[in-house]
Order: structure tokens, then C-alpha cells, then sequence
């Protein structure tokens, strides 16, 4: 059902910036794909043309096997910034991804989502006076609460610190595991797309495309210390390397593959 | 401190030292009374005005004119305001047009106004929403085109409607700058209602500066103006309580004080 296809995209603005070129990208239902990338590999466009809030150039979104044009109710996001409505309470952001709810409906996914990312007691809070962890725990809510069948996230957790960030993952692993959307998420941390996603789609800039698909054979729930999970990011990093061609070395000096780690 | 429990009275000891100042400086035969009545006498003068029932006329008169002309002016500069702030059609069409007429003097309208509109309340009225109508209309145009984009975005990612976004976004985010513009629009009101009192009124706090002049009564000019002070005053405390629930959301240093 919620199968997203992408294909040959072609995103190019009226600059003439040409952001996407032929990417072509699949997520089958209820994945976790990570798409990995430096800036000006176009993963945040592909977000956006995904979300339906630009328009492509050339090239087909299809979900379940429909071609979008525009928006969906079935899509959902949660952006970099949490972008709560800051004249709306805790409860009433929340609610705010149901709008095609009833009432009813609403006011009882608000109040258990609430409690599920951990603010039971904050509903009527406004956003100014949470952290931006919490402020990010509520767009996770609001995005999760119409139960949408593709879950976008444009590195939402980039802003926060470490730990605030790894308790985050934790969350959205668990209620990814509740709710199985398929996710697309944005991501320029090679750890946080190593730990949450299924497959590692690793872009390529100017114009952005697709190095190289990269499924991980780490089975759940994942040690972020264990030897196999520093290997799996190696070879990721060394696949980004190669992506970003002799101008945009990031510095790795052993081979893929070797044990000892480098960072 | 009693200033920190009650903030309003440190905005009271200005003026009584000064009233105290003047009304023992006429006492003293340093100010000539005649010219300026102290505060005791402008009290007496304020108190038969109210026995007679003239002060309150007047204070009817130019209240009716003020919120009726402030009515008009707010709501034909929050219409259009955000007719060319959503659209950027309606603001190539209108926006020009309306700028330019801004840039008369809106004074210079009162003699076209009596004119067209007779010397009676029309044009009065028109006057006053002239003046109210600029500063809302710039303030709702100003604040929809700074609304920010971001937030747009969530509304079309959760799948509002065009209007659905104007109701659930842009109205709440300019509502700030909508209350400011009002408040600075109804100031601007209270000036005009003087001019067009001035151009030719029977009654209200304009007519009654106009005949203390012409009477050589310094204490009706006091007393209509220090009415105009405490009707303005409260005009603008009633919109900013009013509104005060509608921006509790604001993270700024005025709501935290």
C-alpha cells in the first residue's frame, strides 16, 4: 500500500541550479530508508518534491502505485526545526496533524501519543516553554498522529546534542515498530543512518544523484559501540568518499574493511 | 518594593508632582491662574461641566465618532490589507493606488470632505477612518508577507486548504502586528476627531478646546484635554486587555514582564 517509487526525478530551479538529476529511488512498505549525503547533494529537494511542497522538473513520486501530484494525506513530515504553530498549546500541535480526525478521534490519539513520546503533563504547554528536544518530541506526534502511511524526516535531530538525539532515535525506532509507516529520513550523520535505517541510499552533489544503495544486515536493536556497527559506518563513510569525488575528501586514510577504526 | 507590587502607581508620580508643583506655583503667585488654573480649579471646573451635563455630551459625541470612524477604518484596512498581502495580484492592482493616496496629508482632505460629505457627522466620520484606516492597512499588508514560510509548509504538508491556511496560519502569526496597528490606529483616530471637531462641531472635546479659546476659558481647554488623555488611555488599555489572552503564545521580553 504504501510503497514509494520514485523515478527519474529531475529537479532543476528557475536559477538554472540544478539540484536533481535522475534519481531514482524505491522504499518498500514499512522501511526505514535513509538518504546520506553532503550538502548540495539534493536530499532535502528530494524531501520537499516527496512532501509535494515543490514541484519536480521531470521524472514520477508514486505511492502505492498512485503518481502524486501535491501534497497527501497519507505523507507526513517532521522538518529540521520542530516548526510547531507557536499559538497553538502542546495538545493542540499535536492535533494538528489530524486534520481529517474526528474530534473525538483527535483529542484520544493526542492524549496517548502525549504520553508515548514522554510529555504526559505538557498538553497545555505552548512551545515556547519546552526544550528543543521536547519541542521535536511533538512534531514527531503531530506527524505520526493521522497514522500516515510514509513518515519524511529532513534531519530532525541535526539541531539537538547527543544525547537528546540518541534518546530520540530510540523513540522513533519504537514507535516506528508500533505504527510501521515507511519512512524516508534526510540525513548527513552516517551514525544516525546507520542505526535507524533498513537501506542507506548515499547521494552524490552537483547535480545531486544516487551513489550507491547500501542495505544493512544489522539486525534490532542496535549497539552503537559494537565492533559490526563501526564497521558497517566505515564502509559507509568510505562510500561517501568515493561519492564526493578528488574535491571533497573527508579525510579517511585505511581502506574499507580493516578493523581498526580510524575515528 | 510597593513599585514591584503595584507597577501602575510608579506611572502615577510624575504627573502628581507635577500637578503639586503647578497648583502651589499658582498658589504662590508664580503662575498666573487665570492662564493656566491649577489642578484644584480644572477639578471644580470638571466637576460643574459634569452637573450640567455638558461634559458628558461631549464625551458621547466624540466617543461615537472616534470608535464609529476607528470601525469603519479598521476594518476596510484589515480587508484590504490582507486582500494585497495574500494576493499578489490584488497588490500590483491596489497597493500603488493606495500607497499614493497615502502620501497626502490626510488633512488635506477636510475641505473636500465637507465639501462632498456636508459639515455634520459624515464627513467627520470619514475623516477619523481615513486616519485609522493607513496604519492598519500598512501594519496587516507588512505582517502577511513576513509570515513565515515554514509554518506555511506545515499547513500544506497536514493538508489544509488555501483558506484553511489564511484561517489557521497567517491569522494567528499577524495577530501581533494586528493589535499594534489597531492601537496605533486608534490614536491616530483620536487626532483626527480633533481635527474634524475643530473644522466645525456643535459638541464634543474638539468644540469644547475651540470655544475655550474663543470664551478665554483656559479650564474647559484643560479639562477636554485631560479627557482626551484618559479616554485615550483607556481606549488603548481596553484593546491591549482584550487582546492580551489572543498573544498569551508570544515569546518576546514585553510578555515575559
Amino acid at each position: 500500500m504504501t510503497l514509494l517509487t520514485i523515478e527519474h526525478l529531475n529537479k532543476t530551479y528557475a536559477d538554472g541550479t540544478e539540484a536533481l538529476r535522475d534519481v531514482s529511488v524505491r522504499a518498500a512498505d514499512g522501511e526505514i530508508l535513509a538518504i546520506l549525503g553532503g550538502s548540495g547533494c539534493g536530499k532535502t529537494t528530494l524531501l520537499r518534491l516527496v512532501a509535494g511542497l515543490d514541484e519536480a522538473s521531470g521524472g514520477v513520486i508514486s505511492v502505492g502505485g498512485e503518481r502524486m501530484t501535491g501534497t497527501h494525506r497519507t505523507i507526513s513530515a517532521v522538518f529540521q526545526e520542530p516548526r510547531l504553530l507557536p499559538w497553538l498549546n502542546v495538545e493542540q500541535n499535536i492535533g494538528f496533524g489530524g486534520q481529517h480526525l474526528s474530534a473525538e478521534e483527535r483529542s484520544g490519539r493526542t492524549a496517548a501519543l502525549l504520553d508515548r513520546v514522554g510529555l504526559a503533563g505538557y498538553g497545555k504547554r505552548w512551545p515556547k516553554d519546552l526544550s528543543g528536544g521536547q519541542q521535536q518530541r511533538v512534531a514527531i506526534a503531530r506527524a505520526l498522529i493521522g497514522h500516515p502511511g510514509i513518515l519524511l524526516l529532513d534531519e530532525p535531530f541535526s539541531a539537538l546534542d547527543p544525547f537528546t538525539r540518541g534518546s530520540l532515535h530510540e523513540l522513533l525506532l519504537a514507535l516506528w515498530q508500533e505504527m510501521k509507516p515507511t519512512v524516508l529520513m534526510v540525513t548527513h550523520d552516517v551514525d544516525e543512518a546507520v542505526f535507524l535505517a533498513d537501506r542507506i541510499v548515499v547521494m552524490q552533489p552537483r547535480p545531486g544523484r544516487v551513489h550507491e544503495t547500501i542495505t544493512m544486515n544489522l539486525p534490532r536493536p542496535r549497539d552503537r559501540i559494537s565492533p559490526v556497527f563501526d564497521t558497517v559506518k566505515r564502509r559507509i563513510m568510505h562510500a561517501i568518499d568515493r561519492s564526493l569525488g578528488e574535491h571533497g575528501r573527508i579525510g579517511l586514510r585505511q581502506a574499507a574493511g580493516e578493523l581498526s577504526p580510524w575515528w | 518594593m510597593g513599585g514591584a507590587a503595584r507597577p501602575w502607581l510608579t506611572g502615577l508620580i510624575v504627573p502628581v508632582l507635577l500637578g503639586v508643583a503647578w497648583e502651589a506655583g499658582v498658589r504662590f503667585g508664580l503662575i498666573p491662574g487665570r492662564l493656566m488654573p491649577p489642578p484644584s480649579a480644572l477639578w471644580h471646573s470638571a466637576v460643574a461641566m459634569t452637573h450640567a451635563g455638558e461634559l458628558q455630551t461631549h464625551v458621547a459625541a466624540t466617543l461615537w465618532r472616534v470608535l464609529t470612524g476607528f470601525g469603519i477604518g479598521a476594518a476596510t484596512g484589515t480587508v484590504l490589507g490582507t486582500l494585497t498581502g495574500a494576493s499578489e495580484r490584488a497588490r500590483l492592482l491596489l497597493d500603488p493606488t493606495i500607497q499614493g493616496v497615502r502620501a497626502i496629508p490626510s488633512l488635506a482632505w477636510v475641505p473636500l470632505f465637507i465639501l462632498w460629505l456636508g459639515i455634520f457627522e459624515t464627513s467627520k466620520l470619514a475623516l477619523v477612518a481615513l486616519g485609522v484606516f493607513f496604519p492598519v492597512y500598512l501594519g496587516v499588508l507588512s505582517s502577511i508577507q513576513d509570515v513565515d514560510r515554514k509554518l506555511v509548509e506545515v499547513g500544506r504538508v497536514f493538508g489544509l486548504t488555501s483558506f484553511g491556511i489564511v484561517r489557521r496560519i497567517t491569522m494567528p502569526a499577524i495577530m501581533p502586528v494586528w493589535i499594534a496597528a489597531l492601537r496605533s490606529g486608534l490614536g491616530l483616530g483620536f487626532m483626527f476627531v480633533i481635527a474634524a471637531e475643530l473644522m466645525g462641531a456643535s459638541e464634543g472635546l474638539g468644540f469644547l478646546l475651540l470655544d475655550g479659546q474663543q470664551m478665554g476659558r483656559a479650564d474647559s481647554i484643560l479639562v477636554a484635554m485631560v479627557t482626551f488623555a484618559l479616554l485615550g488611555k483607556l481606549a488603548d488599555g481596553m484593546i491591549v486587555g482584550l487582546s492580551r489572552p489572543l498573544l498569551r503564545w508570544q515569546d518576546t521580553v514585553r510578555a515575559r514582564l
